[in-house]
């Protein structure tokens, strides 16, 4: 199933300029992984890069550098095509989690050791991520979230199940790139719990009091 | 060479030279153009000179292991040295250990499936229109781009520094985006 719903031009461009915070650059891998058309766009954007990189004045480089570099080609031999990895090859196996995510949280979803934040919410949250906060959500059907904002992004793509919110309807392999300022309230689908991955570069901010005495269960 | 710049056919045929005959004229010419602009991008991101030297080393060194795999169908030279660059500040100095590896089976999933995508080549007539598109943007937007691409900056950062609301940083970078992305596309 092709993903519907992808990166903003904005996270993409900082994607390619190695400049989104690590936490949101693992959502937007995991996506990339499962989207021809976002990977299609994320080369324009590499394109871009690669013509700013040229565009910029410089010298000669120096003879002693050049031969440097000449010394080091013969213990370099070439390498032939590798071939495809079979994982990648085979048809998906639905346990399988993205690549992008085995480092933080293992290979399958299954496997995943859940712990109950608040009523209906289970988290696994990533530890020793620099620049930002990664975690897992499973989320029961037919929940809703409270209403709330983020102070900075967010990134969540959806690995099962599915919610809708304002901005619509959000399925497996979607990812909702989210600024400061959007409000939200997402409503999972009926029938299987969805399981989310979410990145934050900044906590998140509910918006009322009840809401906000669910922040720390969160743990945003 | 006292005429225009080469464009991204030549440096093709100068990796089909390194990839076929293991052309060590042809990789030195590709040295001699592309490994002072890495040079020079890796220390704009603040990357220490003796670092920065053996980052382009080691990103030359790649290209000559493996050059098989440049397809020119599928990007320019500049374009894949740029991500080769890319990668090794990010795994070297950034030290994100994950990054490098998820790099290579983007590549790979990009390799099984050119065949089957409508990518459009990357021709020098493309990629003079993008330098074009560059040159024309906003001064805002150009200043915006820069910083993200030769500064590695993100959106928060850049907001900080320039004092602009967040929501202003993404919006002017997605039309800087599509403006540029609008310049590759253009018809024929």
């Amino acid at each position: 199933m092709k993903p519907n719903r992808h990166l903003d031009d904005a996270t993409l461009l900082s994607y390619s300029a190695g400049a989104l915070p690590a936490a949101l650059a693992v959502v937007a891998s995991a996506h990339l992984e499962r989207c021809t058309t976002c990977r299609e766009r994320l080369l324009d954007a590499d394109r871009i890069g690669g013509v700013l990189v040229q565009q910029q004045r410089v010298d000669v480089p120096a003879d002693d550098a050049r031969a440097a570099m000449l010394a080091l080609l013969d213990a370099e031999p070439a390498e032939a095509l590798p071939p495809a990895p079979a994982e990648i090859i085979e048809e998906r196996n639905p346990d399988r989690l993205p690549s992008a995510l085995h480092p933080w949280f293992g290979p399958s979803m299954r496997a995943l050791r859940w712990r109950r934040v608040a009523p209906g919410v289970q988290r696994i949250r990533a530890s020793g991520i620099a620049g930002g906060d990664l975690m897992l959500l499973r989320i029961a059907p037919g929940s809703k979230l409270p209403l709330h904002s983020h102070g900075g992004s967010e990134l969540t793509m959806i690995l099962d199940g599915a919610y809708d919110d304002l901005l619509g309807h959000f399925g497996p392999g979607d990812v909702a790139d989210l600024d400061g300022e959007t409000l939200h309230q997402p409503v999972t689908s009926p029938g299987v719990p969805c399981i989310c991955v979410a990145a934050t570069d900044a906590p998140l901010v509910f918006s009322s009091w009840m809401a906000r005495t669910l922040q720390p269960l969160f743990g945003f | 060479m006292n005429h225009s710049a080469p464009d991204a056919s030549y440096w093709s045929a100068q990796m089909a030279a390194v990839s076929v005959q293991r052309d060590r004229a042809s990789f030195m010419r590709i040295y001699d153009h592309f490994a002072p602009r890495l040079q020079r991008y890796l220390r704009n991101l603040g990357v220490a000179e003796s670092i920065a030297d053996e980052l382009v080393q080691e990103a030359l060194l790649t290209l000559w292991r493996k050059a098989a795999m440049f397809d020119p169908a599928r990007a320019s030279l500049a374009t894949w040295l740029y991500r080769v660059a890319r990668n090794l500040y990010i795994d070297h100095v950034r030290r994100e250990p994950h990054w490098l590896p998820i790099q290579e089976g983007l590549d790979r999933l990009d390799h099984l499936e050119s065949g089957r995508l409508d990518s459009q080549p990357e021709s020098s007539f493309d990629q003079d229109l993008l330098k074009q598109a560059i040159d024309h943007l906003p001064p805002v937007q150009a200043k915006l781009v820069r910083m993200c691409y030769l500064e590695s900056k993100s959106h928060s950062e850049i907001a900080r520094e320039l004092d602009m609301p967040l929501g202003s940083v993404k919006s002017s970078l997605r039309r800087s985006f599509a403006k540029l992305q609008g310049s590759m596309r253009a018809p024929r």
